[in-house]
């Protein structure tokens, strides 16, 4: 696997954690991190990683809402954008996938789903 | 959308057919089938062990960065929200020298319904009583009381023989239906570990008191 840049976007301090181990373990990603959704769309700009990882739930800008701001920029549009949230029920991923999502994802996160998920998207 | 959930990958060798990369067919016996379903079973078993330590691992960090930031209820809650799945969770200190508790943190779920289970009763004081968590699916019938129905675990927190609090599960998350093996493994990480932090951090607010 390659040292492709992995932006991590949760509030939550032990799904940074979780996350954080899962990759150091189990792959070679660069991973970075932001706490809530205006932090994830200033680093994305900033930093351009090759997929963004992020919770819904969220203090000052919720995931949705920065979703729909990197996919409105040229800069950012791009990047594919993976949704991670405690919220299964089907009006919450069709709120996610309309907001721009390029995949949706329900927690707790399963590690081999997580990775496999990710392999696909950056073309591995 | 390119989907998620686990992709079944055809065997390396078939049923008696050609190989996955195209070679002459060699028979598969019953031998050679039966140690390579132990391999997978093996496997199984060994990604199932990896990713319980990750998770115990995660919540061993969190739990270790309350220390410093004095979150320690908090932290246990996330704990549970993130590694488990439920969003409904309520902590409890018991004081055992009045046997009382009293709330230290809830999310997801009223102050007003928690009040019930300050009076100690029903699998919510069972759980004291013997020092030992319960799980509604092993209760007997019948024994819930009205204000228990949501609750699907009273996790005692208990470290050298003292009880320091009781952790309320309410409902899972939707895409939950019941408790799995690496949740009642983290659970009991947390009946030690959570009590040895909560202690700490008692201990903690003597030390800086005036």
């Amino acid at each position: 696997m390659s040292n492709k840049k992995i932006l991590l976007v949760d509030d939550s301090c032990t799904a940074r954690l979780v996350n954080r181990m899962i990759f150091s373990q189990k792959s070679n990603y660069v991973l970075i991190s932001a706490v809530d959704g205006k932090e994830a769309v200033e680093r994305a700009k900033r930093e351009k990683p090759d997929l963004i990882l992020m919770d819904i739930v969220m203090p000052r800008m919720t995931g949705l809402e920065a979703c729909r701001v990197l996919k409105k920029d040229k800069d950012t549009q791009k990047i594919p954008v993976i949704l991670l949230t405690t919220r299964g029920e089907e009006q919450y991923v069709q709120e996610g996938y309309a907001s721009g999502c390029s995949d949706y994802l329900t927690k707790p996160v399963n590690d081999g789903e997580l990775l496999d998920l990710l392999k696909a998207y950056l073309g591995e | 959308m390119i989907g998620t959930g686990n992709r079944s990958r055809p065997p390396a060798v078939g049923y008696g057919g050609e190989t996955a990369n195209g070679n002459s067919a060699i028979p598969a016996g019953t031998e050679e089938l039966r140690v390579r379903v132990q391999q997978l079973s093996l496997r199984e078993q060994i990604e199932r062990n990896h990713f319980l330590l990750m998770r115990l691992n995660a919540a061993n960090a969190r739990l270790i960065q309350s220390l410093d930031h004095g979150d320690v209820f908090e932290a246990i809650a996330e704990i549970i929200a993130n590694l488990m799945g439920c969003e409904e969770i309520a902590v409890f200190d018991y004081h055992p020298e009045e046997r009382t508790f009293s709330l230290a943190w809830s999310s997801g779920v009223e102050a007003a319904e928690l009040q019930p289970f300050l009076t100690g009763a029903g699998m919510f004081g069972r759980a004291v009583q013997q020092g030992l968590s319960q799980f509604q699916e092993r209760q007997a019938e019948g024994v819930l009381l009205p204000h228990e129905k949501n609750l699907t675990a009273c996790v005692i927190l208990k470290s050298s023989g003292e009880i320091v609090g009781v952790i309320a599960i309410f409902g899972l998350l939707p895409q939950k239906s019941n408790l799995e093996w690496a949740d009642f493994e983290l659970l009991k990480f947390l009946e030690i570990y959570g009590a040895v932090a909560i202690k700490f951090q008692r201990l903690q607010g003597k030390q800086v008191a005036p």
